[in-house]
């Protein structure tokens, strides 16, 4: 039915318009036989658009779909079940069907006209149940069943119908962590067993770091990311499709990546004087030096964010105790590149910068060479350094960065007070309400 | 997975399947038909009617003299025997094919409905039925070949109708209660046309209360032959539907997924009932919820199986008619009421039933 070379799923330039909304906007997607992708992005991103115009549901409006090597919308609706199953997020039966002869159904497609289920079919269906933990259950009405359980019922449904190809469209979003854990677990057994193509549509994005082999991210019907997860996933990217600020880990059992959502990225400036929320105004600090201006901040109204900072530091844990998202270096070792990664995530989510009076020394040096990037971009206010008390210890450097940002445009203030006045008057850092 | 939610105590059983009660409902139905003949509007002996049947039936072999010992009318034997035969078992058979042809397109709207207070009659078409036959009535359209042009006539009221569902059903306002309201709507529209084109027909005086109330006499076998026909060919093609049909109650897309034509099969069957529910209405007029009951007594008996659900809706339908038409006659000796009367005396309360019901559980959904 396919060549050996021809993909499971393939979009060409897919686009496809509801009315004067864009579901889908020149997809391009080829997903190689033996596959476990995760389909993911924000809602109304065209992940379910994407599988109904896969299901042949609805007719692109230009592009093509096929599965198998063959146009999806040329086969006949017999030929496409037998290519492709689809578990939908939720359906509602409205007879007590033995979950039995729900599987059955499965077998629709591969039936003759009129011809009655063999015995062959019944073992197949017995085989799947067994393949879902449901083989006790067989005679149990579908309404009488748990959320997790019907899931799995309709999984082993899919199974059935012998498909190499199963579409699932948040399958878990019903279901409780255990029973998430549960089905994707078999899916993604099931898929290397039977060397069956999956493609799910995914909301959390740790699930599909979990078991899928590739993640695709769809953000407004374009395809914005694709790759291994280990690669797609990153707090930019959560900041930049989802509008979320996030901490990337890593498991360190499976190794795979996972994100800690932390707050939403507040929305960009799209004009003087647009209100902007409250913030997050970032405060470089250290050794204390960053305390008083956190605690201003906070009380003021404003989200803080601070760092880079040592572990161990007074002002980190200020930083925490007021909630704020912190970059966090091993105490006395030089801002190593993934902080400064992190770093540069929160100075780009800041509405305003703060430089409270730290020592600067070799290892907290980028701290001001990363704000540095930011002159002429977001206010940057200094806070001027008592006279008389020696704070360079990078042989001059840091005098210099002080200097070079002054001379862009930073701001000095005196003290809190001054600080708060100053970020009110700025138009793009409205006053909290 | 130990921890998942058991299955509260009280949760419906799993609706199985039992096909042997079909053949326990054609039993019922054929001892039905054989010893409803004994009830009619004159009083025969009940021996009489008998031994005529067995004669008739066996082409005379059986009972040569059929009417012995009976009180013969002036026409003679021959008379006892066409009223046995050609009147009342005319009419019974006719009772048992509509019934059936009733119950079987209720069934099927229904599950292309997804809607278990779907019915022909609610639904508006059997009056657009209804109506097509009157117009061939009222204007003498072809008066030599009536037996044509009435059920032709009565499929183009019952198929147009159904259409017009179709689109309301189609359209995004398409829930349950929009069909439904549509539905009573045009029921009561049609019906209104129909009462005034029989009040002024241009022919004089037609019954108004044979077309709104259903009547099951004055046919003659030519009639009954072509309802006959046209219910079997018609009831014979839904009932291989049965599979799609229980596939179509998981939603069109799923059923699409697993192979079903959903459009295509749903478009389908919506005509076949029309056309199977306009020859059930074509000679008989109105005759209300026999497609609404039938359907969840079988469902209640022999499980929810749409393989099963439509046969047996058929059988119960012909059973019900035939239980109405033989109750009107043990209830008021000597007439024969019209037919709809009885059917809406035992449908509209179950109706009720179903509205109630359903507002206490939740198993409907949109069409």
């Amino acid at each position: 039915m396919s060549g050996p070379t021809d993909p499971a799923l393939r979009l060409r330039q897919v686009t496809v318009r509801f009315g004067e909304r864009m579901a889908l906007q020149d997809v391009n997607l080829e997903v190689p036989k033996g596959q476990f992708l995760a389909l993911t992005g924000p809602n109304g991103s065209g992940k379910t658009t994407l599988l109904r115009a896969a299901l042949g549901f609805l007719a692109p409006q230009s592009g093509s779909v096929e599965l198998f090597g063959s146009e999806v919308l040329s086969l006949s609706v017999a030929e496409r079940a037998r290519r492709v199953a689809w578990v939908p997020q939720e359906e509602n039966p409205r007879e007590n069907v033995p979950l039995l002869d729900y599987v059955l159904y499965g077998r629709y497609a591969h039936l003759e006209w009129l011809q009655g289920e063999t015995a062959r079919d019944r073992e197949a269906a017995l085989r799947a149940l067994r393949a879902v933990g449901l083989e006790e259950r067989a005679e149990d009405g579908i309404l009488s069943v748990s959320g997790g359980e019907k899931q799995r019922a309709i999984l082993a449904r899919a199974l059935v119908q012998e498909a190499p190809l199963v579409l699932l469209d948040e399958p878990t979003s019903h279901l409780d962590i255990a029973h998430q854990l549960d089905l994707l677990t078999r899916v993604r057994e099931l898929s290397r067993e039977r060397n069956v193509t999956v493609v799910a549509a995914l909301h959390d994005l740790n699930l599909a770091a979990r078991f899928s082999d590739r993640i695709v991210v769809l953000s407004r019907g374009r395809r914005v990311a694709d790759g291994a997860p280990t690669e797609v996933l990153s707090e930019e990217l959560l900041a930049r499709v989802w509008g979320v600020v996030a901490d990337l880990r890593r498991d360190p059992r499976t190794g795979a990546p996972y994100l800690l959502p932390h707050h939403l990225v507040p929305p960009a400036p799209s004009g003087p004087g647009t209100f902007l929320g409250k913030g997050p105004v970032h405060v470089v600090g250290g050794g204390g030096s960053g305390a008083p201006y956190l605690r201003a901040l906070s009380e003021a109204g404003y989200r803080v964010t601070a760092g880079a900072l040592h572990l161990l530091d007074s002002d980190l844990e200020t930083a925490e105790n007021l909630g704020a998202l912190t970059a966090v270096e091993v105490p006395f070792a030089p801002i190593s590149d993934e902080v400064r990664e992190r770093l540069r995530n929160l100075l780009q989510a800041a509405k305003a910068i703060v430089v409270a009076p730290f020592p600067v020394g070799p290892s907290n040096l980028p701290n001001l060479e990363e704000v540095r990037g930011w002159l002429g971009r977001v206010p940057i206010l200094l806070v001027r350094r008592p006279s008389g008390v020696e704070w360079d210890f990078a042989g001059g450097r840091a005098r210099a960065l002080e200097e070079e940002l002054l001379r862009g445009g930073a701001r000095q203030v005196a003290g809190a007070a001054e600080m708060l006045a100053a970020l009110a008057a700025e138009p793009s850092v409205p006053l909290p309400q | 997975m130990g921890a998942s939610v058991a299955a509260p105590a009280d949760s419906p059983r799993a609706s199985g399947r039992r096909p042997w009660v079909l053949v326990l409902l054609l039993a019922f139905l054929g001892v039905g038909v054989f010893f409803s003949p004994i009830l009619g509007t004159v009083s025969v002996a009940p021996d009489t009617v008998l031994r005529i049947l067995l004669h008739q039936v066996s082409g005379g072999a059986l009972f040569s003299h059929p009417c012995a010992g009976a009180s013969v009318p002036a026409s003679g034997c021959a008379g006892l025997i066409e009223i046995v035969w050609d009147a009342r078992l005319s009419e019974i058979m006719l009772a048992v094919v509509v019934g059936a042809g009733l119950g079987i397109s209720g069934g099927t709207l229904q599950g292309v409905f997804r809607n278990p207070l779907a019915d022909p009659f609610l639904l508006g078409i059997s009056s657009g039925g209804t109506l097509g036959a009157a117009v061939v009535v009222v204007f003498r359209i072809g008066v030599a070949d009536q037996n044509l042009l009435l059920p032709l006539f009565a499929f183009i009221g019952a198929i147009g109708t159904g259409f017009v569902i179709l689109v309301a059903a189609r359209s995004r306002f398409g829930s349950v209660e929009t069909l439904l309201l549509t539905g009573v709507a045009l029921s009561s529209f049609l019906s209104a046309v129909l009462s005034l084109l029989l009040l002024y027909s241009p022919t004089g005086s037609l019954q108004v209360d044979f077309w709104l109330l259903g009547n099951l006499g004055s046919l003659d076998w030519t009639q009954d032959g072509i309802v006959f026909g046209v219910v079997l060919v018609a009831g014979t093609l839904l009932a291989t539907y049965g599979r799609e049909l229980n596939l179509l109650q998981l939603g069109p897309d799923v059923a699409q997924s697993l192979g079903v034509d959903s459009r295509k099969v749903r478009v389908r069957l919506l005509l076949l009932a029309s056309v199977t529910t306009a020859a059930a209405v074509a000679f008989t007029g109105i005759i209300g919820f026999v497609g609404l009951v039938s359907p969840h007594v079988v469902r209640r008996i022999a499980g929810s199986d749409y393989r099963i659900v439509l046969p047996g809706a058929a059988l119960v339908g012909a059973g019900f008619l035939l239980a109405a038409r033989d109750l009107s006659l043990v209830a008021f000796p000597g007439t024969l009421l019209p037919i709809g009367i009885f059917t809406s005396f035992a449908g509209a309360p179950f109706f009720a039933y179903l509205l109630f019901r359903r507002r206490g559980t939740s198993t409907m959904g949109s069409p």
